[in-house]
């Protein structure tokens, strides 16, 4: 069934899965129990902002979890800034990352 | 508005510290001779985990009695006899972390006895047994300026009238619980720090320190002429981003230097945006000052920092030369940092300074004659 389903829209792009299986990860670790994930753009920063309102503490919580979840060993302060910019660039970051799962 | 300086000038009757050099004397040695004392070490201690830079006198893992009992007795050697702890001879105990190690122990151990000085209180309390001090103990913290809170409140207590003679005295020694809390923050990773350099990504080390301070209104040959202290009210951790609060601190403690020729000892732990930060805000009040930090070689001591740094700053007034920034490179924040060793004569005052987490500020003016 799933086969003739795919033959049959041959054009459509696959949705990638990660940055909503961030999001997810996201909302689960910083309890934002009120935000679901299409309310977290792909583009805009996510420390700082006030629409979440989320500070240096819940990146801390944040990169933990990362870790965590994908195998991944952020290295040092810097490099955690830059990859917790946007959710764009934590995918970046990750698919970068050889051990990421 | 920002605070004025404490000016209540207060004598220096006797200081010593303790680091994995050994005392002021051999540590002020070991810096001018640009000796690390930060060592790759796991920082879960024997729980293994990444290497980290640490400066440790010993062995990281807690033990019963605590690690740090040991080398506060041969701290506590030094220091000059009278009834300590009685109401006109208090103490002052600071520290940011004290046994808070033990308590770290106890949660992998199960081992009760590690309770019995896993407190602030308790762990004082250690010492207050161990040294045969009075009940007038003060226990001070507020993480790496709590030193310098310790040595204001004391000269704030002579003034007062309130003492005649205050024991200030710090320790911190690393655990793998604090050492596992700056781990987690990527601040202490797998690089030495640089103080002030300009490089890509920060790191610290951190490392055990001790020292005391023995404070009077009766003149000594070196002296701590004024305290700044600044609070942000920013942030629970982060600073200004414009580097006010560094300013406003600086800006105070120079309001006390009048025209004396000083140099400076900042905090430099080798964070990025701090130590730019701190760097850039010394600079604009001092800016023929030269700039050096310790914590290159000696790891940051956190709470204790302050009054371990004025101890070697002491020892190297005393021998003449003032040891560059461990671990330094350039380029630096600012131009006035110094990277090497250089004489101390041709001064008259020595700024010292601390920062800490959440916005906290302290400087203090040290003269001699």
């Amino acid at each position: 069934m799933s086969a003739i389903s795919s033959a049959a829209q041959p054009d459509l792009p696959i949705p990638d899965p990660l940055p909503l299986r961030l999001k997810l990860l996201i909302i689960a670790t910083l309890k934002l129990d009120d935000v679901r994930p299409e309310e977290i753009p792909d583009d805009e920063p996510l420390i700082g902002s006030p629409r979440f309102g989320l500070d240096s503490l819940d990146a801390l919580e944040l990169v933990l979890a990362i870790e965590q979840e994908f195998g991944v060993k952020i290295g040092n302060s810097e490099e955690s800034r830059r990859a917790l910019g946007t959710v764009n660039t934590l995918a970046a970051y990750l698919r970068s990352c050889p051990v990421a799962a | 508005m920002n605070a004025p300086a404490d000016q209540l000038a207060v004598g220096l009757m006797a200081c010593g510290c303790l680091t994995p050099f050994g005392d002021a004397g051999a540590t002020t040695t070991a810096l001018l001779a640009g000796r690390r004392a930060l060592e790759f070490s796991p920082v879960l201690g024997r729980g293994g985990g990444d290497l980290v830079p640490l400066a440790l006198t010993g062995p990281m893992d807690e033990t019963l009695p605590p690690r740090w009992l040991p080398a506060l007795r041969q701290l506590g050697a030094g220091i000059p006899p009278a009834a300590w702890g009685a109401a006109r001879s208090p103490v002052i105990v600071a520290s940011s972390n004290f046994g808070v190690g033990s308590l770290y122990a106890f949660t992998r151990d199960h081992d009760t006895r590690h309770l019995a000085h896993g407190t602030p209180f308790a762990s004082v309390g250690l010492l207050r047994g161990e040294f045969g001090w009075g009940e007038h103990v003060h226990i001070f913290s507020h993480a790496c300026v709590t030193a310098h809170l310790g040595l204001a409140h004391a000269a704030r207590l002579l003034h007062a009238g309130l003492a005649d003679r205050v024991l200030v005295f710090a320790f911190d020694f690393v655990s793998p619980f604090v050492a596992g809390g700056f781990h987690s923050l990527k601040i202490l990773n797998g690089a030495l720090p640089a103080p002030y350099a300009r490089r890509e990504s920060g790191s610290i080390g951190l490392g055990d320190g001790a020292a005391f301070a023995v404070l009077t209104r009766d003149s000594a040959p070196f002296r701590l002429a004024a305290h700044a202290l600044h609070n942000e009210m920013f942030h629970p951790t982060g600073n200004q981003p414009d580097g006010a609060g560094f300013a406003a601190c600086a800006a105070a403690i120079a309001a006390t230097a009048g025209g004396r020729r000083v140099w400076v000892k900042g905090h430099g732990t080798g964070t990025l945006e701090a130590g730019r930060l701190e760097a850039e805000g010394l600079a604009r009040q001092f800016p023929s000052a030269p700039l050096v930090s310790w914590k290159g070689s000696l790891g940051h001591t956190l709470g204790s920092c302050g009054l371990v740094e004025l101890a070697v700053a002491l020892a190297a007034l005393r021998g003449g030369r003032i040891p560059g920034t461990v671990g330094g490179a350039a380029p630096s924040f600012a131009d006035n940092v110094a990277l090497e060793p250089f004489g101390g004569t041709d001064f008259d005052g020595a700024i010292l300074t601390s920062n800490a987490f959440g916005g906290a500020h302290a400087a203090m003016l040290l003269t001699h004659d």
